[in-house]
């Protein structure tokens, strides 16, 4: 069965808007950064007056990475907490990219803070090194608030540890998403030591204002976005399951209906991050893009089943209540230049291009979409790419692989053959990551610039 | 798209950070300037420091440094700049140095230094975190004061340096450990309260180093046994009421 979503109103209106490309706001936003790390080490250079021996030098080495841990672990919630610019313009794949890494970074300064500090402290006391595990549990038990740091770096190190490649890939994701959360846990627990042992902040009562502000504003981040936002939209929406339709062996599309669904400004492109209020499903929340341009009365999502959690989507029950938070993703027609735009999907990465297939500005000529999957058979939502193709003028390709099971050959001189202008042109781009990096090479080859090829890739 | 490097990336953050750290570490002298010269400074001017700090005081101005007084940490030495009368500088010639306490002088020091000038007596607050420093602080600052003022009235009168004597009270048992107080009068009035034996050990080290300089200040203000009580130190400051209460009995009569 198709149902096609394809001609909407909406939909088309969308085709004859002006392009407006907009800037992602990344390099301002990480000069922001560079400027608040050297703030936090000016903090230190100027409570610091002079350093007298490798003792001191080792403690105010702790000091150091422990003023920069401080900070970055403000910044690596932050990037979780959901926050449109960071979600709609940076993008969500690049954000969560800057939160793993940040996150590891972090992560290495907290133990290299704990570490330092405490080896510090037990040359001071005369101790050497050795002693540094007696040092801890006497800093633990003398100093304000070391108790609870020391359960929130416990924290933290299990976090960091679940988040290991191998561990991580053998871990249900629930049990990784949930041990993750203990995180706000971790930076609660932690947070008070900074002020009642920080010596920048028991001397600099302007230093203490500033980092109470900077951890305040985050937490308001957090709740407002994380928490009110999505209660307020689903209590709005009140979206149910509308039914489920099996597209193509394995893969599946929800239709997904509710109140005034386009007031929630998705767009084409975009992904909302779902929960199914069903038994076994309700405790997780799974990013599936929109297959279609988002309508009044519907939304649809096409999945293929490669985890638990996408394998049960086919089971789901008409009016089963959806439990959705988004918009986000920044793989938009807001990327692109004026100008052409090729499309290039990878099997079920075709769910976003479908989306844009259908409501990227441009005239008869200007849209191609190349379609990449398995066989004839996988081509999922064929028959609806057809129809918009046909009613918009835009051109629609796939590549399969040859009956003898050859893989077809996307390279540079290929696509320079097929789409002669192809450096003219915005290229789109969702699949799998070995799928992506050689279309990218390829593309690179065929001389479309970098800045031009827009794709979402959320491999760590 | 760009292809990662993930081992490159960790070798350069590392690289990165180490050196930055060791740069920074290295910019620092190895001591601050400011008192640097200060100890140059003491160096010569102790010779008559000691001596001559009452005459350079009954012109009006000059330096006076006063006792050097032992911390658990450390020793600490005031030495005042005094103009007209009044103090004008006030710093620490000597200060606990070494590992924490070095931090812990260069966060206390300066404040407690602006704290003299602004209060023109001893009767400064404590810096969290730096009791010990504080409390020889405000010891040799006393001291220095002392020589500066023979006759200002918040010492005690003219003959309240001759006439000043310590009183120690009697031991008191609380459920943590023993509180005892000692107490400097000078010309009827107490110009000092210190606790010679408090509560020790794990929490009670805590307590110990919050409320016992507050009863000190307190006693001093107050001038007698009356004073409040620190909450969350409710039995060492009954105990240190009872100690500073016998021992203004004893001082009285």
């Amino acid at each position: 069965m198709t149902t096609t979503l394809a001609g909407g109103r909406a939909a088309r209106r969308q085709t004859m808007r002006r392009i407006r490309p907009r800037r992602s706001p990344a390099v301002p936003l990480l000069l922001a950064v560079w400027a608040g790390a050297a703030a936090v080490l000016w903090l230190w250079w100027h409570n610091t007056p002079s350093i007298a021996d490798d003792n001191s030098k080792i403690l105010n080495a702790g000091r150091i990475t422990g003023l920069l841990a401080g900070y970055l672990m403000a910044l690596v919630v932050l990037q979780m907490a959901r926050v449109p610019a960071l979600e709609r313009r940076v993008g969500s794949d690049r954000v969560a990219r800057w939160h793993a890494m940040s996150g590891r970074y972090t992560l290495c300064l907290i133990v290299a803070h704990v570490f330092l500090t405490m080896w510090g402290y037990a040359l001071q006391a005369g101790k050497s090194l050795g002693d540094i595990v007696q040092q801890t549990i006497d800093s633990i038990n003398q100093l304000p608030d070391m108790g609870k740091a020391a359960i929130g770096t416990g924290l933290f190190v299990l976090i960091g540890l679940s988040s290991v490649g191998g561990i991580r890939r053998r871990l249900p994701y629930d049990t990784w998403y949930h041990v993750h959360l203990l995180t706000y846990a971790a930076v609660f627990l932690t947070f008070w030591h900074q002020i009642t042992t920080g010596n920048d902040f028991a001397v600099e009562p302007t230093a203490k204002t500033f980092w109470y502000g900077l951890y305040g504003t985050v937490t308001a981040l957090v709740v407002w976005y994380r928490i009110l936002t999505p209660i307020r939209l689903n209590l709005r929406h009140r979206m149910r399951v509308e039914a489920v339709i099996e597209e193509t062996p394995g893969i599946v599309s929800v239709l997904i209906g509710g109140r005034r669904l386009h007031r929630m400004g998705a767009e084409a492109g975009q992904f909302f991050r779902w929960r199914f209020l069903a038994p076994g499903m309700r405790f997780s929340s799974h990013p599936y893009s929109l297959s279609a341009a988002p309508r009044p009365d519907m939304l649809r999502i096409t999945v293929k089943a490669i985890g638990d959690h996408s394998a049960r989507l086919r089971e789901l029950t008409p009016g089963t209540r959806v439990w959705a938070e988004g918009p986000y993703g920044a793989m938009t027609a807001q990327r692109r230049s004026r100008g052409k735009v090729l499309l290039v999907a990878g099997g079920v990465g075709i769910t976003p291009m479908r989306a844009l297939f259908e409501t990227l500005p441009g005239a008869a000529g200007d849209i191609t979409l190349l379609y990449r999957a398995n066989s004839t058979q996988d081509l999922a939502l064929w028959d609806e790419l057809a129809k918009i193709a046909d009613e918009r003028g835009a051109r629609l390709m796939y590549a399969v692989n040859s009956p003898e099971g050859e893989r077809p050959d996307i390279s540079a001189e290929n696509l320079q053959r097929k789409i002669p202008d192809i450096d003219h042109h915005d290229v789109f781009m969702c699949g799998p990551a070995g799928f992506a990096q050689s279309v990218y090479e390829a593309l690179r080859g065929a001389g479309v610039p970098a800045r031009r090829i827009h794709h979402e890739s959320f491999e760590m | 798209m760009r292809k990662s490097h993930p081992i490159r990336r960790v070798v350069l953050a590392t690289a990165a950070t180490v050196s930055g750290v060791v740069l920074l570490l290295s910019l620092k002298p190895a001591s601050d300037p400011a008192s640097a010269s200060a100890v140059g400074a003491a160096a010569q001017q102790s010779p008559q420091g000691g001596t001559g700090g009452g005459t350079q005081a009954s012109t009006g101005s000059g330096t006076v440094t006063g006792d050097a007084t032992q911390t658990q940490y450390g020793t600490v030495q005031v030495r005042l700049t005094v103009a007209g009368g009044k103090v004008t500088r006030a710093e620490a010639v000597q200060a606990p140095k070494g590992g924490l306490s070095d931090q812990k002088t260069a966060m206390a020091v300066p404040k407690l230094n602006q704290e003299a000038v602004a209060a023109q007596s001893a009767r400064i607050d404590s810096v969290s975190g730096a009791t010990y420093t504080s409390t020889g602080y405000k010891k040799s600052l006393q001291s220095a004061l002392d020589k500066v003022k023979p006759s200002s009235a918040s010492t005690g009168g003219a003959a309240g340096a001759a006439q000043a004597r310590t009183v120690t009270g009697k031991v008191t048992q609380t459920q943590y450990g023993p509180v005892q107080v000692r107490v400097t009068v000078a010309g009827g009035k107490v110009t000092e309260a210190e606790a010679v034996q408090a509560p020790k050990g794990g929490l009670s080290d805590q307590k110990t180093a919050m409320a016992v300089p507050k009863l000190n200040q307190e006693a001093v203000a107050a001038g007698n046994a009356d004073i409040d009580a620190v909450s969350g130190a409710t039995y060492t400051s009954t105990g240190y009421k009872q100690s500073l209460q016998s021992a203004l009995d004893q001082a009285g009569g």
